[in-house]
């Protein structure tokens, strides 16, 4: 499609005496979904999504409408119905909304790629998912089920503003993992999954990643773990220090973290689907979140990432800023009209999942800073007593982000600074700010790594996002652990 | 595009792509969404949802796209390139071909209400209006939904299989708040109902008004076993978790289903019976589309019977390769997340008990609990053990009074276990709106679980 019909509806609202600002934002979707199950293919996927987001702040508040059609008269007529609706709501509304200008925007953002995956050929794909899942299956009766995914999504992103942003980004977002079952005579079952859970890890990257990440060179220790986990036993209750494994610390920003400093949800904008935050803004620069080891930081600029961009959907710049500085809560996610309510700029974190939803704060990269432990196997070498948790299973926190509970895949006993014995159906539970005021070690450099989350939910109705966190093990001092069975 | 529109679309381009084997599914989901918050309504949207799902096979290798452009020649288009595709797959185990024109259909509830789906965002505004006063005049902090959706969907098939349909959906969900995202006192109201005009928004808004006021100055409560009385907001969110797990046949032939190797077994209480019943002609229980994604007509399925384990859920791939027939619950993939199978309107059986109160009247000493949140049933799917916690209104129950409020607690257990110390049930049932309400609803009476097990308190103070 042309230009014209995005610059023809911009220029229409232009002319609107009570716009007060508006975003014309195409998105243009392609993908593929691949999925092979047990030797057969369960999912061969082609994807296509095209269409145009108008948000209006109009005289005193929002409006938004979207349009799959992206001529220049549907895009005129999404234009008008924007603005009707804000003017409608503007009829509720006590306060005009605070929305401070911002400068233009203006450049192009891509997905740096080594190898472009759409240029592999579709039998190619399936056939690197194929073996690995005839591999898990074999040798072994009690292998119940394997399978392995393979996700690409190519988005071209437009964004124009009333204030002269004109943005143009190209993402190519990966993910890929596999997974076994496992099943003991007596019907319980166990899950060993690689590289991690929901989905496998997500990447902006290109096919580069999926020769990296080496699905059959982790058949045979996924296979080896998973069995051995049907007649491990189960967690022990208690009080133990605790070691989480790099996937799983990432999960643990994700919810513990990421989730609670998103500003929207702090000052109750999400309650009716996710809830609040006790991170309330009359704690910033005060409220001690974890030890002084922990520094977590948002940055939209990591390469690779699966959170980053150029831009975020305000036309806002990506930046890196710290939310957590040597364990003491420093800022926000933020969007233009959150940050305005703190007397703070935004910190450039407004995404929409597509282009029929409106942009809400998400999260970018959050990610906590590596830290002077060594490797895994150093911080293994290091504790006396305790338990290596390693790729989650379930999870759970309360609607302000306080209590939390995980369970994970598999568990290892350390004692005397060696691995011993297996343990299966780990769970491990705590309080937000008392369990990373415990964190007493992390991992450096070496064992750092940048994860990514395919689909993480927030919004009403629901959007699922691109995020990633970045994270090396870390150590925790008197959880509360057990098993989920 | 209305349904009879889709069809007829539907046939001219599956006619005119020249594929021998092909599946075309069209939707068009119009949303009007107002999203409230901090006492504002902030969040004021017209989505449009268009989607075309196409398959296509040759012999038994199957390619799928999934689209949101549903003009005639992007179609045409996408059903060549699907077929190019299935080229280059391999073949599908014990794939039975798409739905025949003899396929039989069944009845088709009327869930179109010309008044939900013509609602303009003015109406909307005037509807939420008293909505917001009402909570600022009681001194709180409103959030909250009013939603008023219409879906046409059709499908057809090149070997003569034609179906269509037009539903509405309208739901509203509200909270009255102490504060406006710190957590405390709260208090939730929501209804879901296919005409705008049955949404009964004044008594919801008091409803979360009351609890909100109850819920003021919440004790601290030990972890530990306790009876409890839940809502059937609290009893759906636990349904969902046990529908993700148990009843499709996928998760049974991979052994993890609490259902697999177990049916004709007992698996809870002799009281439960739950039922997938997509076709409920009831307007505040039943939604969506009478057919499923491969045009098999949906059908009441006895899922558990007196706590017996009775059937599970099948697509047509699925119930050849297990030799059973389709239930018609195939669901239809959404752009970025795949189909699957399962229920979409899964119904607890209702009990005999008259109402709240009576089930209250049972308890010692227990918990009443309002909701539930971000409840996950994945810690060990073959027992249903699942984790999550108290959410707007959760209070203690005393010799048979609901007293005063609890802070929030973390359960995990056993939903089907808990089921099995389950004896009390309301007479009366209610749909529970959620996100996907335009597909389906689940439904449940309260209920009174005897020695539900809590691990857990949150909100304790955050010391500075």
């Amino acid at each position: 499609m042309t230009d014209a019909p995005l610059h023809a509806a911009l220029a229409w609202l232009r002319k609107q005496p009570d716009v007060r600002y508006a975003e014309v934002r195409l998105v243009d979707d392609g993908g593929e979904r691949l999925r092979v199950r047990d030797g057969r293919p369960e999912q061969v996927t082609a994807e296509a999504s095209r269409g145009v987001g108008i948000r209006v702040l109009g005289a005193k508040t929002w409006g938004f409408a979207c349009s799959a059609d992206t001529g220049e008269g549907a895009l005129l007529a999404t234009a008008a119905r924007a603005l009707a609706i804000a003017r409608a709501s503007g009829a509720v509304a006590r306060t005009p909304v605070a929305f401070p200008e911002q400068a233009a925007s203006r450049g192009v953002y891509e997905t740096p790629l080594a190898v472009d995956p759409f240029t592999i050929p579709l039998e190619t794909k399936l056939a690197a998912l194929d073996a690995p899942v005839r591999a898990l299956r074999s040798g072994d009766d009690r292998l119940k089920s394997a399978e392995a995914w393979m996700d690409w999504t190519r988005q071209r992103k437009r964004l124009l503003t009333t204030e002269g942003t004109d943005v143009t980004q190209t993402f190519t977002f990966g993910a890929c993992g596999m997974n076994v079952f496992a099943s003991s005579a007596d019907g319980s079952s166990q899950r060993r999954s690689y590289p991690t859970w929901q989905g496998g890890d997500g990447f902006q990257a290109g096919w580069e990643r999926v020769t990296a990440l080496d699905l059959p060179g982790n058949v045979d220790r996924v296979k080896d773990e998973v069995l051995a986990l049907l007649t491990a036993p189960l967690c022990p209750a208690g009080t133990r220090t605790l070691l989480l494994e790099s996937s799983q610390v990432a999960l643990q920003i994700h919810e513990s973290c990421g989730h609670p400093t998103e500003l929207d949800r702090a000052l109750g904008s999400e309650i009716s689907l996710a809830g609040g935050s006790f991170m309330q803004p009359g704690m910033l620069g005060k409220l001690r979140y974890g030890s002084p080891l922990v520094t977590i930081v948002a940055d939209a600029t990591s390469a690779g990432g699966n959170g980053t961009f150029g831009w975020d959907d305000e036309g806002v710049p990506a930046g890196k800023r710290a939310l957590i500085e040597r364990g003491v809560f420093v800022d926000y996610l933020s969007s233009r009209e959150t940050a305005a309510a703190l007397g703070r700029p935004s910190t450039g974190t407004m995404r929409a999942d597509g282009w029929n939803r409106t942009p809400i704060i998400r999260m970018v990269n959050v990610s906590l800073d590596a830290g002077a432990a060594g490797t895994l196997e150093d911080l293994v070498a290091d504790t006396d007593d305790g338990l290596l948790v390693a790729t989650d299973k379930s999870w759970s926190i309360d609607d302000i982000r306080l209590n939390f509970q995980f369970s994970c895949e598999i568990a290892w006993e350390i004692k005397h600074g060696k691995r011993t014995r297996l343990l299966r159906d780990p769970f491990y539970t705590g309080i937000t700010p008392r369990f990373w005021g415990s964190c007493d070690a992390i991992c450096d450099e070496r064992d750092w790594r940048l994860w990514g989350i395919t689909s993480c939910g927030k919004g009403d109705p629901m959007q699922v996002m691109h995020v990633g966190h970045g994270a090396s093990a870390a150590r925790f001092r008197d959880v509360t652990v057990g098993s989920a069975s | 595009m209305r349904a009879e529109g889709l069809l007829t679309l539907s046939k001219e381009v599956l006619a005119s792509a020249g594929e021998a084997e092909a599946e075309l599914y069209l939707r068009v989901a119009e949303r009007g969404c107002a999203r409230f918050a901090i006492g504002e309504l902030g969040q004021h949207m017209q989505l449009a949802e268009p989607l075309a799902v196409v398959r296509v096979a040759r012999g038994a290798r199957v390619a799928e796209t999934v689209t949101s452009r549903l003009d005639r020649d992007a179609l045409i288009d996408a059903v060549r390139a699907t077929g190019r595709a299935a080229t280059l797959v391999p073949e599908v185990e014990a794939f039975p071909g798409f739905t025949r024109g003899d396929e039989p259909a069944g009845p088709s509830p009327d869930r179109y209400v010309a008044a939900t789906a013509r609602a303009t965002p003015e109406e909307r505004v005037e509807r939420l209006a008293p909505v917001l006063t009402a909570i600022r005049d009681a001194g709180l902090v409103s959030a909250g939904m009013l939603e008023t959706t219409s879906v046409s969907e059709a499908m057809a098939t090149t070997g003569g299989c034609a179906r269509s349909h037009d539903g509405t959906v309208a739901s509203f969900r509200v909270w009255a708040l102490a504060t406006p995202g710190a957590g405390g006192a709260a208090g939730y109201g929501g209804q879901v109902h296919g005409d705008i005009g049955a949404l009964r928004l004044a008594e919801e808004t008091e409803r979360a008004i009351r609890v909100c006021r109850m819920s003021r100055e919440p004790a601290s409560l030990d972890a530990g076993s306790y009876d409890v009385v839940m809502e059937p907001e609290a009893v759906t969110e636990l349904l969902e978790w046990l529908a993700a797990i148990a009843f499709a046949a996928p998760e049974v032939e991979q052994g993890t289903s609490p259902m697999a190797g177990r049916l004709g077994e007992r698996i809870t209480g002799d009281g439960v019976d739950l039922v997938e019943d997509p076709l409920c002609d009831d307007p505040a229980l039943g939604f969506g589309a009478p057919f499923d994604r491969e045009g098999t007509w949906k059908r009441r399925v006895p899922l558990v019977e007196n706590g017996v384990a009775r059937a599970i859920l099948y697509d047509r791939t699925y119930a050849a390769r297990m030799g059973a027939v389709s239930t018609g619950s195939a669901q239809l993939p959404a752009l970025g997340s795949a189909g699957g199978l399962g229920p979409t309107s899964l119904m607890l059986g209702a009990g005999t008990a008259a109402g709240v109160d009576d089930l209250v009247a049972g308890v010692k000493r227990g918990l009443y609990v309002c909701r539930l949140h971000y409840v996950n049933g994945l810690l060990d799917p073959r027992r249903a053990v699942m984790t999550g916690l108290t959410r707007d209104g959760c209070f203690l129950v005393e010799n048979g009074k609901i007293g005063r409020a609890v802070g929030n607690m973390r359960f995990t257990d056993s939903l089907l276990e808990g089921l099995a110390r389950c004896d009390g049930m309301t007479r009366e049932r209610k749909a529970v709106p959620t996100w996907w309400s335009d597909s389906g609803a689940f439904v449940s009476p309260a209920v009174r679980i005897r020695g539900w097990r809590f691990n857990g308190k949150s909100q304790e103070p955050v010391d500075l």
